[in-house]
């Protein structure tokens, strides 16, 4: 914390180049590899106005779920369940609405059964001291389980003006969710970097003991993350109801590798708290969505995908690792 | 029944992060296995006094055949566990790989042995594989194991859209085969896990990899090499995971590259319901037989009342949940 006072004495550009020897650096630099790489293969059309709505389309939806998940990573408590929160959420939602209930009611109840997800999730970890990710996992299961159960036939198709409006509205050639997205990083940045509460966040993750030590309030702390991170895919699946008009038994299958693959590509980390930045969130989440589009737009096997994310991601953490991350043993 | 597996005291020179807990765990296991014996039992009345017909050749045959490849994975995984290499996500593409590339040899005309050897070996060196970047890179298993088991599913599917075991191969006409009233299959995980028990129990190189488990600074401080035994206990957790691939293609006459997802959770809640713990070091491979068989049971009781297969997601789900959550509970009251 010391860090933060210092900081403000340190000229400007030195700090700047402090930021780019850290994981925020790193992961902007593979941004422009990246884009580099997209440039030369794809060609000038890889920037066009249409190209980059499509990217920011593809990556807002899990900008807002990663975002309110990193608050669980910073507080040292991963939540695995997101992937199949947010296929909850689509699937509760979209069943709701196509039952004829008002949409709002739909999306205040969808979100309910986020906060008692999460709330289940904090008992068991906080409250039992279970290993998050283990719960998490069951979790993921349980309610991809329930997703099934309830879907059996075709998913009743909705469309919900003012959600449709939202998902799919662009202020010129930027999608009015992207910058919603956008807005709620360099909010919840300001929240973690600046504020008394979002120092909390990251001691607690950092050294739960010692954050318990002066004073603050550890398991609350780990309880409303966990709430915020389920009640954030829950609002993650009403907006892809939103985008896509239903909701099937699959949806935010895997998603959850993704959105951690580009938290920890972005700095973060899923078996230690009290590190990462939502800035690096933005730009992981960036990599993976460039990296998509140009293997869609040069028709390449989707699945390569995941190949080139899993080796972005070891190198990422590897290169964490050098610079005095955690190392195993 | 072995003695419990508990890890050698260490000497008490730094401050330890788990307190040492020999002797209140020395009748864990059996409170543990006999808790499931009860739980299994109840689930097999209950649904027997709904649906009598429950109680028949035909129950016990699903079960038993589900009970084959998950409890070969489970073995795996309880080598990863104990031996506090925390987990093993990638386990279904060591399954699946291991599993294509015993049915691709048969395909090709090779002889049986080889086949079916080169499956272990498969998954041995895909342990090797996780192991390796784990070691030299000092990276958490968890994190290196996720990025393999979706890197290496993606791997797959661009590998193979699906596979077939051939119909007349003398591994297929096993794997339809009975003994003694039970599928073939069946037989070859009850060996592996009483082998893997009294072994972990009772040599000197189960105590070692029980040791490292339980406290690795203290077995490093001993003399046990950390690296060596990591590699050593994913590599083989790999090739026992591969001959569960040999077991899971002679019982499947097709199988997709996503066909062993269904496993992940059901191996890792039979090992933390068995009493295997999450933090290493303690645990009984005994117990797997009864938590293997429990898991195995819900999704054919779920059938039997009727409901869509997908509520035995909702149940193993919910199963491991509170699974984790006592294991946790139990933990932070012996730390009192």
């Amino acid at each position: 914390m010391t860090v933060d006072i210092d900081a403000g004495r340190v000229p400007l550009t030195r700090r700047l180049l402090a930021n780019l020897n850290g994981p925020v650096g790193s992961i902007a630099l593979t941004l422009a590899v990246t884009l580099i790489i997209g440039a030369v293969w794809v060609g000038p059309r890889y920037f066009s106005a249409s190209n980059i709505e499509i990217v920011g389309t593809s990556i807002a939806i899990p900008l807002i779920v990663g975002v309110l998940a990193s608050f669980a990573l910073l507080a040292g408590v991963v939540d695995l369940s997101i992937g199949s929160m947010v296929g909850f959420g689509a699937v509760a939602f979209n069943q709701l609405v196509g039952a004829g209930m008002d949409p709002w009611q739909a999306a205040g109840l969808t979100l309910l059964t986020g906060v008692a997800v999460g709330a289940v999730n904090a008992y068991v970890i906080v409250g039992l001291g279970a290993e998050p990710l283990a719960v998490t996992l069951g979790m993921l299961t349980l309610l991809r389980g329930l997703c099934q159960a309830i879907v059996i036939e075709a998913p009743p198709t909705t469309l919900v003006e003012p959600l449709y409006d939202l998902t799919q509205g662009s202020i010129g050639s930027f999608p009015t969710l992207l910058l919603i997205a956008i807005g709620l990083t360099l909010v919840a940045a300001g929240f973690v970097g600046k504020t008394r509460m979002g120092r909390a966040i990251r001691a607690v993750g950092g050294d739960a003991r010692a954050a318990g030590r002066v004073g603050i309030p550890v398991a609350r702390v780990r309880v409303i993350a966990l709430i915020v991170s389920a009640v954030g895919a829950a609002l993650g699946g009403i907006l892809y109801v939103g985008q896509l008009a239903s909701a099937s038994n699959i949806l935010g299958t895997g998603l959850e590798f993704q959105i951690y693959a580009a938290l920890m590509i972005g700095g973060y980390s899923i078996t230690r708290g009290g590190v990462g930045n939502p800035i690096g969130a933005l730009l992981g989440l960036l990599v993976v969505g460039a990296i998509t589009n140009i293997l869609n737009v040069q028709f390449i096997d989707p699945d390569y995908l995941d190949i080139i994310v899993a080796l972005i991601l070891l190198g990422a953490v590897l290169l964490d690792r050098i610079r005095g991350g955690d190392s195993f043993e | 029944m072995t003695a419990p597996v508990t890890a050698a005291d260490p000497a008490p020179s730094r401050p330890r992060r788990r307190p040492p807990r020999a002797d209140a765990r020395s009748s864990a296991g059996l409170r543990d296995a006999l808790t499931i014996a009860a739980v299994w039992l109840l689930l097999g009345t209950v649904t027997a006094l709904v649906r009598p017909d429950f109680l028949s050749t035909q129950t016990l045959l699903a079960v038993t055949f589900t009970m084959a490849v998950a409890g070969v994975l489970a073995v795996s995984q309880g080598l990863v566990v104990i031996s506090g290499g925390l987990l093993d996500l990638s386990l279904p593409v060591a399954l699946i790989l291991s599993a294509w590339v015993t049915v691709s040899l048969l395909g090709a005309g090779l002889p049986t042995i080889v086949a079916v050897l080169a499956g272990p070996l498969t998954g041995a060196a895909w342990g090797l594989l996780n192991g390796l970047i784990i070691v030299y890179g000092k990276l958490n298993p968890i994190i290196v194991t996720l990025a393999t088991g979706f890197g290496g599913l993606a791997i797959m599917l661009v590998l193979f859209k699906s596979a077939q075991i051939p119909s007349g191969s003398e591994l297929r006409a096993f794997g339809l085969g009975r003994t003694l009233g039970l599928p073939n299959v069946f037989w070859p995980m009850v060996i592996l896990i009483v082998l893997t028990g009294l072994a972990v129990a009772y040599t000197r190189w189960g105590r070692r990899m029980v040791a490292v488990g339980g406290n690795a600074v203290a077995a490093k401080a001993r003399g046990l090499s950390l690296p060596r035994t990591r590699l050593a206990v994913f590599g083989g957790a790999g090739a026992i995971a591969g001959f569960a691939g040999v077991l899971f293609c002679s019982v499947n006459p097709s199988f997709t590259p996503n066909a062993g997802a269904g496993f992940q959770l059901i191996v890792i809640a039979a090992v933390i319901l068995a009493g295997i713990s999450l933090s290493g070091g303690k645990g009984n491979f005994l117990v797997l037989l009864l938590s293997v068989g429990f898991l195995s049971t819900i999704p054919v009781s779920i059938a039997f009342f009727g409901l869509p297969p997908a509520w035995s997601l909702v149940f193993q789900g919910g199963l491991l949940i509170l699974a984790v959550g006592i294991d946790g509970y139990r933990m932070r009251r012996s730390a009192r």
